[in-house]
């Protein structure tokens, strides 16, 4: 861990200043231990777009366009089942909606950025980052250096994510059938989520999902996909609001134990 | 020309989100508490719909009872007990690769 105060100061490369390279060097550190997993996400999106017959430059153009692999995946399996477009797009829509948490929570950390860079950060905002920049932000008091340091986790970030892409779109027919490369799908959501389940309310969230989920499998469309969630989600808030109304019937302060979001992709 | 205006609007949508609270809000408590006890509950509602989905269904149906499965148990259980990503990952696909050479 470098301490910030200790940064170089020198000639500009690229336009670009010596201090602020070494703040965005900062930020790629910081983040680097999640680069791999966002390659190989990419990696196993690429390969579901190429599994799905899905027009390979539009695929690799969603890693861009979209940024957020979880709803990129769902959007592609409800094209895969003929969903009208507008079904698609509510899901995966639906899925990034725990961004305005982000959002939220990044406002104040990021209140004295100029404008355009918080329309390119907000861009690049995933899960990933957004919980970095806010892990570092005390790190980093001055909000020149902060925003530098949070696009130089950023912006990697992004950038294996959509190499990834591609490489899985390449790579995708020439892997062979027999591997069953999809498994990458469940493997990889499971290894993103189960780790941070602490709280009981996520896990009624999350078995509420699953129930729809299956149960409605006969449902057209991918639909049962987006019913799970909505009902998972309903669940999981009225298990929280009762918890609290319970725990202050109980004398204990009402709770916001963890205002910290999700980790997710 | 559908699947892009598919991602397109998506893209945009999402970008909104992203947007909505750096753009209008300066603090996190404007968010009132309902809302925000519900998008908190967003990620494992919709990771866990995917990865139920994946799992037990192929194309509507029930998935044949195999590796995929028993991969998938080892994968939770080595990310319940270190806690970890990337060991979750290692452990859940070497055992699927065992399990596939195994012929099951």
């Amino acid at each position: 861990m470098t301490d910030p105060a200790a940064a170089p100061r020198g000639r500009a490369v690229l336009g670009i200043g010596r201090l602020q390279w070494a703040d965005s060097w900062a930020g790629l550190k910081a983040i680097s231990p999640l680069l791999i997993g966002s390659a190989a996400f990419g990696l196993a999106f690429g390969a579901l777009v190429d599994v799905a017959g899905i027009n390979p430059w539009a695929g690799a153009s969603a890693s861009v366009i979209v940024v957020a692999g979880a709803s990129q995946i769902a959007i592609v399996e409800a094209m895969r089942a003929n969903a009208p477009a507008l079904i698609a797009v509510l899901t995966g829509v639906l899925i990034n909606a725990r961004f305005a948490l982000y959002s939220a929570a990044l406002a104040p950390v990021w209140a004295e950025f100029p404008l355009r860079w918080k329309l390119l950060l907000s861009y690049l905002m995933t899960d990933q980052s957004a919980v970095t920049s806010l892990q570092w932000a005390e790190r980093y008091p001055d909000p020149v250096r902060r925003r530098w340091f949070t696009l130089g986790g950023a912006v990697p970030f992004v950038g294996v994510w959509v190499l990834g892409t591609v490489a899985g779109i390449l790579l995708g027919p020439v892997i062979p059938t027999s591997w069953q490369i999809g498994f990458i799908v469940p493997l990889m959501f499971i290894a993103v989520l189960v780790p941070g389940l602490r709280r009981p309310a996520e896990l009624v969230t999350l078995a509420v999902a699953a129930g729809v989920v299956l149960a409605a499998r006969g449902l057209p469309y991918g639909l049962n996909i987006l019913f799970g969630i909505i009902a998972g989600i309903i669940a999981g808030a009225a298990w929280e609001t009762l918890a609290d109304a319970h725990a202050r019937r109980r004398g204990t302060p009402p709770g916001e134990r963890g205002t910290e979001a999700e980790t997710a992709t | 020309m559908r699947v892009w205006l598919i991602f397109i609007a998506a893209g945009i949508g999402t970008y909104l989100i992203r947007l909505s609270g750096v753009l209008l809000l300066s603090d996190e408590e404007r968010i009132p508490l309902p809302v925000r006890r519900a998008l908190r509950m967003v990620g494992p509602a919709a990771i866990g719909a995917i990865i139920v989905s994946a799992l037990f269904l192929d194309h509507g149906q029930w998935r044949a009872f195999g590796a995929w499965h028993l991969a998938a148990l080892v994968a939770i259980g080595v990310a319940v007990w270190k806690r970890s990503m990337g060991w979750s990952m290692l452990a859940g696909a070497v055992a699927f690769a065992a399990l596939l050479l195994a012929g099951l």
